[in-house]
C-alpha cells in the first residue's frame, strides 16, 4: 500500500519534471542569429563565446549575424569573465569577439605569470605581431583589427569640468581625487597606475564600484568620487551629465576590436575570415558608442540593434 | 544624440517608462514588450532547478544510507557536504567549467552539490528518527533490509525528508541565479543585466518572478508530500 | 599548479596581511559584518520563533513565510537595496560603504534557518514533558525558561551554527557594493587573472568557515542536555526528529 502511494508520488514528480524539460534557450545563449533560417547552413556550427557586458553582446550578435549570412550555424554563449571562456578556447569555443590589448595581456599573464611585463603597444597590428608566440601556444589566430577601439576612459560630471576648467586628464595634475573604478584598478598602467605616474594625479582613494557600472556613475554624480572609470564607447554619459576627459598622454594601450578564431577551426573553415574582417573594417568607435546608447539608454535589444546596423551598412 | 524610445500617442514622443531616462521600478510596457525574455528565462530557470534537485536527491540518498550504516562516517559525510556550501558560488561554477564546459550541466552539478548539505542531513535525520521498536517488529516479521527500508523506514521518514526537499528546492531556485556567471542563470541573467544597465524594471520583475517560482515549486513539493503520505491526513487522524 | 603555489606565497607574505587594506583587516571586517547580521537575525527570529513555538501558534504561516525568505536571491536583494535612496550606498559606521544595505540583506538571509529551527525546536518538545511541567505547578513562562528552552537548545543552536557559516560565506557578496570584507580580494583576483590573490582570499574564507563550523558543532554539543555523543542514532522514543531540517 505504501509503496503504491510512493509510486504515484514518483510519477507525479516525474511528470512535473518532464513538463519543465521543454527545450529552452538561455537569454545569454542563442541558437542562431536573427529570425528564420533561409541562409544555407552548409558551413556547419560555429561556437561563439565572450563576455556578457552590453557592447560585447552587441558585437557577438553581429558576429553571429554575418556568419549566419555566410552559411554557418552560430551558437552564442556569453559568460561573466574572460577566464571562464578562455578555458574553453580553442577546444569548445571557435570564435570570440576580442580586444587586442586585453586578450594579449591575458595570454601574457597566463603563460608568463601575473607579474609579467605588459607587451601591448599602442599600435594594434604591432601588438598582434609581438604576441604571435603566445597566440600559437594557445592555438588561436587573431584576424584583422578594427579601427574601432574600446579603451578605459575617465569621466567627471559636466559641472565639475566647467567649474574647474578640466577637459583633459593633464588638467588634473597635482589634484587630489577619489576614483570610482573596477576592483583591479590599483597599479594598472591603464588605470590608477597610469593616472598617478603619467599624469601626476593624486588618487587618495579608489572605490571598487565596477567598470562603467551604475554605482560608479552614481558615486561621481553624488560627489562621493570626482573621477570615474568607464570605456571610450560608453553611450550613457551624455544623458547623465557626465563627460570624458581626454587621454592626452595616451596611456591607454591599443584595445581595437579584433576577431579571435581557433587556429584549427580557421584551417577547417577558411570562409569564417572574410565576413568577420569585413565587419571589422566597417566598425567605428562612434558607431559602437551609438549602439551602446541604443541598448543602455533606449533599452533596445542588442540583437535588434546589431541587425539594424548591419543591414544599414550592407553587411547582411 | 540617439533618439530615445518612443511611446507614440500621436502628439508627442515620450520615452517609455523603462527607458533609462525614466527608469521606473514597475513598468507595464516592459512586461508587455519583454515577456518573451521573461518566459524563456523562467523556463530555463525551472529546468535547471528541477534537474539539480533530481541529481541532488539521487546522490544524497545513498550517502545518507551510508552514513546511517557507518556512524563513524557520519561526521565525514555531513562535514564534507557542509564544506561544499562554504565555497562561494562565485567560485564554484567557474571552477567546474574546465570539467563540464560552458553548459547547463555545469550549473546543474554545482547546484546539486550545494543541495547535498540540506538533503543528506534531512534524509539522515528522517531515517534515524524511525522508532527502534517499529524496526524491530518489522524485522521480527521477517522483513529483509530492502523491504524494511522501502515499506517501513522510508514512509515513516518521509515527512522529515520532504521538509528537507522543500528547503532544498527553494534555496536552489535562489542559487540558480548565480549561474549567470557561466551563461546559464535563468532569471539570474536578467537580474545581472538589470544591475549592469541600471534597468530597474527588469531587475524587479526578474527578482519577483524568482520568488514566485520558488513559492510555486514549494507548493508542488507540498502537494507531492500530501500524495505520498496519506496516513498524515486521513479521516479522524491528527495531522 | 603555479597559481596554487603563488597563492600560498601570497598567504605567507606578511605584507599582505597587515595594513588598512590587508587581509587581516578585511577578515575582521567581514567577521564584524557577519556577527552583526546574525545578532539582528537572532533578535528578530529567535524572539518570534521561540514565542510562537511556545504558544503553538501560526505554525503554517511561520514555516511558509520563512521558506519564501530563502527564495530571494541575496545578490538581487542587495542590488535593489543599494539602488534605492534608502538605505542606498551611505557609509554606515564600521561596516563601510553600503553597510546598512549589506547588513539588511545578510540579516534577512540568516533569518530562515534561525527561525525555522527555533520554531520546530519548541514544537517538538513532547507533550508529556510539557504536561508534567504544568502538573508540577509551573506557569507558562516558567515552563518555557526551565523546561522547553533547555530541551530545545541543541536544535536552536544547530540553526544558529548553520546560519553563521552561511552568512560568513555569503558576506563575500559585499564586494559587489564596494563593501567590507574579503570578497573584494576575491573579485579583484578573479576579475583580471590575478588568480593567486583570488585563490588566497577564497582559501581564507573557507578556512574561517571551517573554524566557525567546528566551533558551532562544539557549542551544539555543549548545550545538549542528553549529551550522548554526536552520531545520530535511533532512540526508543524516535530520536530528535527534525534535526537540521531547517537548514
Amino acid at each position: 500500500m505504501h509503496s503504491r502511494r510512493l509510486l504515484v508520488g514518483v510519477v507525479a514528480a516525474s511528470a512535473a519534471l518532464l513538463t519543465a524539460c521543454g527545450g529552452s534557450s538561455s537569454s545569454t545563449a542563442t541558437d542562431s542569429g536573427a529570425g528564420g533560417s533561409s541562409a544555407p547552413t552548409d558551413q556547419g556550427t560555429v561556437r561563439i563565446s565572450g563576455q556578457n557586458f552590453t557592447e560585447a553582446e552587441i558585437v557577438a550578435d553581429m558576429y553571429a549575424a554575418v556568419l549566419k549570412k555566410a552559411g554557418f550555424d552560430p551558437q552564442v554563449k556569453l559568460v561573466d569573465t574572460r577566464d571562464v571562456y578562455m578555458k574553453e578556447v580553442p577546444g569548445s569555443v571557435d570564435v570570440v569577439p576580442e580586444y587586442t590589448g586585453a586578450v594579449v595581456e591575458f595570454l601574457n599573464g597566463t603563460y608568463n605569470g601575473s607579474n609579467a611585463k605588459p607587451i601591448t603597444v599602442s599600435d594594434a597590428q604591432a601588438t598582434i605581431d609581438k604576441a604571435q608566440p603566445l597566440l600559437e601556444k594557445k592555438g588561436i589566430t587573431l584576424l584583422n583589427p578594427s579601427q574601432a577601439t574600446d579603451t578605459n576612459a575617465f569621466f567627471v560630471t559636466k559641472k565639475y569640468s566647467e567649474d574647474n576648467g578640466v577637459t583633459k586628464l593633464s588638467d588634473l595634475k597635482g589634484k587630489s581625487v577619489t576614483l570610482a573604478a573596477a576592483p583591479d584598478c590599483k597599479g594598472r598602467i591603464d588605470c590608477e597606475g597610469g593616472l598617478t605616474s603619467a599624469y601626476g594625479i593624486k588618487i587618495t582613494k579608489i572605490l571598487p564600484l565596477g567598470y562603467a557600472s551604475q554605482q560608479t556613475y552614481d558615486s561621481v554624480i553624488k560627489g562621493e568620487s570626482q573621477l570615474g572609470e568607464t570605456s571610450t564607447t560608453d553611450g550613457t554619459l551624455e544623458s547623465q551629465g557626465l563627460v570624458l576627459l581626454a587621454d592626452d598622454q595616451h596611456i591607454q594601450p591599443a584595445q581595437n576590436l579584433v576577431p579571435l578564431v581557433s587556429s584549427d577551426f580557421l584551417k577547417a573553415h577558411p570562409d569564417v575570415a572574410d565576413p568577420l574582417n569585413n565587419l571589422m573594417s566597417k566598425l567605428t568607435t562612434d558607431a559602437l558608442t551609438q549602439l551602446n546608447a541604443a541598448v543602455s539608454v533606449d533599452r533596445k535589444k542588442p540583437e535588434d540593434v546589431a541587425n539594424q546596423w548591419l543591414s544599414d551598412n550592407g553587411l547582411i | 544624440m540617439p533618439v530615445t524610445l518612443l511611446v507614440e500617442d500621436g502628439i508627442s514622443i515620450q520615452p517609455s517608462c523603462y527607458s533609462r531616462l525614466v527608469n521606473k521600478w514597475y513598468c507595464a510596457d516592459y512586461l508587455k514588450d519583454r515577456h518573451g525574455d521573461l518566459t524563456s528565462a523562467l523556463t530555463q530557470h525551472l529546468q535547471i532547478t528541477a534537474w539539480s534537485l533530481v541529481l541532488g536527491i539521487v546522490i544524497a540518498f545513498p550517502l545518507a544510507l551510508l552514513a546511517r550504516r557507518l556512524p563513524r562516517l557520519q561526521g565525514l559525510v555531513l562535514g564534507t557536504s557542509t564544506m561544499l556550501y562554504t565555497i562561494p558560488s562565485l567560485a564554484l561554477f567557474p571552477l567546474l567549467v574546465p570539467f563540464t564546459g560552458i553548459t547547463e550541466k555545469t550549473v546543474v552539478i554545482g547546484l546539486a552539490l550545494y543541495a547535498l548539505t540540506i538533503l543528506v542531513r534531512s534524509m539522515l535525520a528522517g531515517l534515524t528518527g524511525v522508532p527502534e521498536e517499529v524496526r524491530e517488529s518489522a524485522r521480527g516479521l521477517g522483513y529483509g533490509r530492502l523491504r524494511l527500508l522501502v515499506r517501513v523506514e522510508l514512509p515513516l521518514a518521509l515527512p522529515v525528508i520532504m521538509a528537507g526537499i522543500r528547503v532544498a528546492t527553494v534555496s536552489t531556485v535562489a542559487l540558480t541565479t548565480v549561474g549567470t556567471l557561466v551563461s546559464y542563470g535563468g532569471l539570474g541573467d536578467l537580474i545581472r543585466d538589470g544591475v549592469q544597465n541600471d534597468f530597474k524594471a527588469e531587475l524587479l520583475a526578474a527578482s519577483v518572478l524568482c520568488v514566485v517560482l520558488a513559492v510555486v515549486l514549494d507548493a508542488v513539493v507540498v502537494g507531492i508530500q500530501w500524495l505520498v503520505t496519506p496516513w498524515t491526513h486521513g479521516r479522524g487522524r491528527a495531522a | 599548479m603555479r597559481n596554487v603555489r603563488d597563492a600560498w606565497d601570497y598567504l605567507t607574505t606578511g605584507a599582505n596581511w597587515g595594513g588598512s587594506e590587508g587581509m587581516w583587516h578585511l577578515l575582521l571586517q567581514q567577521l564584524l559584518l557577519s556577527v552583526t547580521a546574525m545578532l539582528v537575525a537572532m533578535a528578530i527570529g529567535l524572539t518570534l520563533a521561540l514565542w510562537l513555538g511556545h504558544l503553538g501558534r501560526a505554525g503554517f504561516l511561520a514555516v511558509n513565510v520563512t521558506n519564501i525568505g530563502r527564495a530571494v536571491p541575496t545578490f538581487a536583494l542587495l542590488a535593489i537595496l543599494v539602488t534605492l535612496d534608502h538605505p542606498g550606498t551611505a557609509v554606515f559606521g564600521p561596516y563601510g560603504r553600503a553597510g546598512l544595505a549589506t547588513l539588511i540583506a545578510l540579516a534577512l538571509f540568516a533569518l530562515p534557518p534561525i527561525f525555522t529551527n527555533a520554531y520546530v525546536a519548541m514544537r517538538e518538545i513532547p507533550d508529556a514533558v510539557k504536561e508534567s511541567a504544568t502538573g508540577m505547578g509551573m506557569t507558562g513562562s516558567q515552563r518555557f525558561w526551565r523546561v522547553e528552552l533547555p530541551l530545545g537548545m541543541p536544535l536552536v543552536v544547530s540553526g544558529l551554527r548553520l546560519a553563521l557559516v552561511q552568512v560568513w560565506a555569503t558576506a563575500t557578496i559585499a564586494a559587489l557594493v564596494a563593501g567590507p570584507g574579503l570578497g573584494t580580494l576575491i573579485t579583484a583576483g578573479f576579475y583580471r587573472t590575478d588568480y593567486p590573490k583570488g585563490i588566497a582570499a577564497a582559501l581564507v574564507v573557507a578556512v574561517v568557515a571551517f573554524v566557525l563550523e567546528v566551533g558551532g558543532a562544539l557549542a551544539e554539543r555543549a548545550v545538549d542536555p542528553n549529551r550522548k555523543g554526536t552520531a545520530m542514532r535511533t532512540t526508543p522514543k524516535g530520536g530528535r526528529t527534525p534535526e537540521h531540517v531547517g537548514t
